[in-house]
């Protein structure tokens, strides 16, 4: 990428950022419409992490990251720390790729 | 780092210390990607936080790589931000209505900041909540991608040490908490269902626009109109 070309991206993600913030008055949204737009975050992680753990470049691709992924899942499970959420999904991940 | 935490919120101290290691972290990987796909280093460093998203520039650059035009490569990129123009949308009426601190916050709408915001139940919380977590974020990214595009000779593969599950694990132990309720399961596994499924038939990030509908699905018909 070259500077120019950041910089006209960085332009269009702003104005998306933007455009998301200012376009919506709460205070005339219905309580029903408000409890969907608080749901959006959520729809929206879930996705992302969908799509991170089982696709590469648009196109579905099971490796190691599922089993990294999986333990992760454990860990949130159970109540382990962020840290180690991440600590042993990294780790998982790589041993696997490392044995495969 | 005790200090940084909003009194009376349910932000803890090492969950700031994650989200700055994870972003330290992410930030070295998408650096290394960066500069391998023939991004000055100067550029990298400067734009890491200009542009504010590391999606949507690896979008660029794997359409590039894919043979992409600039054009759709750029619109490519765009797409993949979308995402934080609707969660943009979702936290905004929590943050600031009016002044510089309501721009500069749009700038900085991430997943992470907006998820733990977000689990706030009062507004002011929820803001010093996004203040801390962003305060966290954003010097780690940039710190990460400086490291990163300094080190990119020796690094070589960032996947060979999992850095490439630490964004999306950090993601699922943020959300995992909301989806202890049988409704924050619904909208998450149908959000991870919609996104999978158009993943390979819609051009990338597309689906987890449309991923963004199982919020409507779930609760539309689960709440009473008025």
């Amino acid at each position: 990428m070259t500077w120019l070309n950041s910089l006209v991206l960085a332009i269009g993600v702003y104005a998306q950022r933007l455009v998301g913030g200012v376009a919506i008055d709460a205070d005339r949204l219905s309580p029903r419409w408000t409890a969907v737009l608080g749901a959006v975050p959520l729809a929206i992680i879930a996705a992302v992490v969908a799509l991170q753990t089982t696709t590469t470049a648009g196109s579905i691709e099971l490796d190691a990251r599922v089993y990294g992924m999986g333990a992760a899942a454990l860990c949130a499970w159970r109540k382990l720390p962020l840290f180690v959420v991440v600590i042993v999904a990294a780790a998982v991940t790589a041993t696997v790729r490392a044995l495969g | 780092m005790r200090r940084l935490i909003p009194e009376g919120s349910q932000l803890t101290v090492g969950e700031l210390i994650t989200l700055f290691a994870t972003y330290f972290g992410a930030g070295v990987a998408v650096a290394v990607v960066l500069v391998e796909a023939g991004t000055e280093q100067w550029v990298v460093v400067v734009f890491a936080v200009i542009i504010n998203s590391a999606t949507a520039q690896l979008a660029y650059v794997a359409a590039i790589e894919g043979g992409g035009s600039t054009v759709t490569a750029m619109l490519s990129g765009w797409l993949v931000s979308t995402r934080f123009g609707l969660l943009a949308a979702a936290i905004a009426p929590r943050l600031w209505r009016s002044g510089w601190q309501r721009y500069l916050a749009l700038h900085n709408v991430f997943d992470p900041n907006t998820a733990v915001a977000d689990r706030e139940a009062d507004d002011d919380t929820s803001r010093r909540v996004f203040t801390r977590s962003t305060l966290a974020l954003t010097p780690a990214w940039f710190l990460g991608c400086t490291l990163g595009t300094a080190l990119s000779d020796r690094i070589g593969d960032p996947q060979r040490i999992g850095l490439d599950v630490v964004l999306p694990a950090l993601l699922l132990a943020i959300i995992w908490p909301q989806m202890r309720n049988a409704t924050g399961r619904r909208v998450a596994a149908a959000a991870a269902v919609l996104a999978i499924g158009l993943a390979e038939v819609t051009p990338g990030g597309l689906s987890t626009i449309i991923a963004v509908s199982a919020a409507g699905l779930v609760l539309l018909p689960e709440t009473e109109p008025r």
